[in-house]
C-alpha cells in the first residue's frame, strides 16, 4: 500500500511552545525536532506491519526541513522546502491508498489546543469552506480527497484530533497530549506517543474499508477572515476574490484545487501587507 | 477641466541615483530631491491653471507614496497619499478627469540610457507586457486612465522615458528634463529651468487636450509578467487564473484592465515575499 504522510511539529508530544518548533532556535527545537521525526518513523512501522510499502512524507512545518534523515527508514521519499505550491499537501496529486497527518494542531480561535493556528496566525483569523471553520488537517484532507486518498490517521492534541474526527468520523486517531490553554500541555512522553502513534497507524489502515475521501461539495466558497484590514487589501488585489467586510474576502469556485491555491496565494500574499508600508 | 497627476520621481531634474529618492533609509539628498520633485508637481499644476484647469487631484506614486511637500503646493488641490493603494500610481481615477500628467516618470526596466529604470519593483519585474506591447509603468498606468477616458496629455522625465511613451502615445505632449547616461548618470537642466519647461510644458497639454486620446487595450487583455528569479514565478504562479508559461514568466487573461492591473500589483506583491 502506498501511504502519504503530511508532518507537521506542533502537535508532538512535548510541544507546548513556539521556541520547541522554531528552527531558529538552537536549544529546543533540535531536541523536538528529533522527537518530530520520531513519530514519523512510528508511523511508518505502525503502517508497514498493517501492509503499508511504500511511503511519501512531505515534511510540513516551517520551513519544511525538519526531519533527521538518520531517524528514518531509508525507502522512503520526503519533500522537504518551504515554498511547495501545494504547501502542506505537496506531492498529493496522485492516489495514495491512505493519508497521515502526524504531529497536527487546532485551529486558529481553538480553545485549549496547543500553539493553535491555521497556516499562519499574523494574518489569517478564521478560515471557512462552504461555511465550515477549517483547520489545517480539515483543508488539507479536501485536497487529497481530489485524488481519492483518505486520511486515516491523525496525531496531536485531543482538541486538534476531536476536530478533525468530528469531520472525518472514520479517522483513527492518536491523543499524545492534552492541551492546557494554547502554551502548555499534559502530554505522554515521546517514546509513549511513538508506541501509540505505531499502534495507531496499524489500526487505521486495518480499518481503511471504512475510510472515504472528504471532499467539499460544489459550488466551493472560501471565506478568508484577517487579522487586519491591511491584509484583507492585499488579498482583495487578488483575481475573483470579492472583498466582504474590513477584515474578510470570498473565493468562489467548483474546483477544490484552484481553491486550495487560491487559499495559499492569499495567506502568502497577506503576510506582504504585515511589512512596514 | 479636472487634472489627474501622477508624480513620481525618478524622472526629476537632476535624479541619478537611487539614494536620492530613497525615503526609506534617507540620504542627506533625498530631502534635497523631495522639495524639487514637489516643485516640478507645483509647476505642472501651475501651467495647467494657466490653460484652464480648475480642479487638481495629484497621486503621490513613488515609493512610500508620502514624499510631497504640502507646504509648496497650492491649498486647493487633493492628494492621494500612501503605498497600498490597489491601484497604485493610478489610484483615484475616475471619468471626470479631463487629462492627466505623468510628472517625474522614468523607462521601463531593461530600457537603455534610462535614468533609475524599472518597472513597479525592480527586484521582482524584469518584463511586463500587455497584449504584446511592452509596457513602461506609464503605459500600464496610461492604460488604466484610458479604460475610464482619461486621456494622458503630458509626461516629463528623460529623453528615453518621454519618447518611449510618444512612440505608444504620439498625442502625448513630453517634457525632457535630462538626457540619460546609462542607468545612473544624467545630463540635466537645473531644477529652476525644469519647473520653467514643465510649467509651460503643462500650459500646451491642456491648451491641447482635445488632440490627446484615451490610451485603450484592446479587451481581452493579456498580461504577461517575466520574474527576475524562478522562485519569484513559483510563488506567483498559484494566484487564481494564472497560467505559467516559463520558468521565469506567467500569463494572466481578463477582460477588465482593472483586473489585470490589481492581478499585476499581486504579482509584484507576493513575488517580493519569495
Amino acid at each position: 500500500m502506498k501511504i502519504y504522510i503530511s508532518a507537521d511539529m506542533e502537535g508532538t508530544a512535548g510541544v507546548c511552545s513556539w521556541a520547541q518548533v522554531d528552527p531558529s532556535n538552537q536549544h529546543e527545537y533540535p531536541i523536538y525536532r528529533r522527537y518530530m521525526t520520531r513519530e514519523v518513523r512510528a508511523a511508518i512501522d505502525g503502517a508497514r506491519a498493517a501492509g503499508g510499502s511504500e511511503f511519501l512524507v512531505n515534511d510540513s512545518h516551517w520551513d519544511m526541513r525538519n526531519l533527521l534523515w538518520d531517524e528514518l527508514p531509508d525507502d522512503v521519499r520526503v519533500i522537504s522546502g518551504a515554498r511547495k505550491p501545494l504547501s502542506m499537501t505537496q506531492g498529493a496529486q496522485q492516489h495514495f491508498d491512505a493519508a497521515f497527518f502526524t504531529g497536527y494542531h487546532g485551529r486558529i480561535g481553538e480553545m485549549d489546543a496547543v500553539l493553535s493556528h491555521t497556516y499562519s496566525d499574523a494574518t489569517l483569523y478564521d478560515v471557512r469552506v462552504n461555511g465550515t471553520p477549517c483547520t489545517e488537517a480539515l483543508l488539507n484532507a479536501a485536497l487529497l480527497g481530489l485524488y481519492d486518498t483518505p486520511v486515516v490517521l491523525v496525531t496531536g492534541d485531543r482538541t486538534t484530533v476531536a476536530s478533525v474526527q468530528a469531520a472525518l468520523p472514520w479517522i483513527t486517531s492518536v491523543v499524545v497530549k492534552d492541551a492546557i490553554g494554547y502554551y502548555a500541555a499534559n502530554s505522554l512522553t515521546p517514546v509513549a506517543a511513538c508506541a501509540a502513534i505505531r499502534d495507531g497507524a496499524r489500526e487505521a489502515l486495518a480499518a481503511l474499508p471504512k475510510a472515504k475521501p472528504f471532499t467539499f461539495t460544489p459550488p466551493i466558497e472560501l471565506v478568508i477572515e484577517t487579522v487586519k484590514t491591511e491584509q484583507a487589501d492585499y488579498m482583495d488585489l487578488l483575481p475573483r476574490f470579492e472583498r466582504i467586510g474590513g477584515r474578510a474576502v470570498r473565493f468562489r469556485h467548483d474546483d477544490y484545487f484552484t481553491v486550495f491555491r487560491a487559499f495559499l496565494a492569499a495567506m502568502r500574499l497577506g503576510g506582504a501587507a504585515n511589512l512596514p508600508a | 477641466m479636472k487634472l489627474y497627476c501622477s508624480a513620481d520621481m525618478e524622472g526629476v531634474a537632476g535624479v541619478s541615483a537611487w539614494e536620492q529618492v530613497d525615503a526609506r533609509t534617507p540620504h542627506p539628498d533625498y530631502a534635497i530631491y523631495r522639495h524639487y520633485f514637489t516643485q516640478e508637481v507645483a509647476a505642472a499644476i501651475e501651467g495647467a491653471r494657466r490653460a484652464g484647469a480648475d480642479e487638481v487631484v495629484v497621486n503621490d506614486s513613488h515609493g512610500p507614496m508620502r514624499n510631497l511637500l504640502f507646504d509648496e503646493l497650492p491649498s486647493d488641490i487633493r492628494v492621494v497619499f500612501g503605498n497600498r493603494k490597489p491601484f497604485s500610481m493610478a489610484q483615484d481615477v475616475d471619468p471626470s478627469f479631463g487629462g492627466a500628467f505623468f510628472v517625474g516618470y522614468h523607462g521601463a526596466i531593461g530600457d537603455r540610457d534610462a535614468v533609475l529604470c524599472h518597472t513597479y519593483t525592480p527586484a521582482v519585474v524584469y518584463d511586463l507586457h500587455l497584449n504584446g506591447i511592452r509596457c513602461s509603468e506609464a503605459t500600464i498606468n496610461a492604460a488604466l486612465l484610458g479604460a475610464v477616458g482619461v486621456p494622458l496629455l503630458m509626461i516629463t522625465g528623460d529623453r528615453t522615458t518621454v519618447e518611449g511613451l510618444q512612440t505608444q502615445m504620439p498625442w502625448v505632449h513630453g517634457v525632457i528634463v535630462k538626457e540619460a547616461i546609462g542607468a545612473l548618470s544624467a545630463n540635466s537642466i537645473s531644477p529652476a529651468a525644469a519647473q520653467r519647461a514643465i510649467a509651460a510644458g503643462a500650459e500646451y497639454a491642456v491648451a491641447h487636450a482635445g488632440d490627446a486620446k484615451p490610451f485603450v487595450l484592446t479587451s481581452p487583455i493579456e498580461m504577461r509578467v517575466t520574474l527576475t528569479r524562478t522562485e519569484q514565478a513559483d510563488h506567483v504562479a498559484i494566484i487564481p487564473g494564472f497560467e505559467r508559461t516559463g520558468a521565469r514568466e506567467v500569463r494572466f487573461v481578463d477582460p477588465d484592465i482593472r483586473t489585470v492591473f490589481k492581478a499585476f500589483v499581486a504579482t509584484f506583491r507576493l513575488g517580493a515575499m519569495a
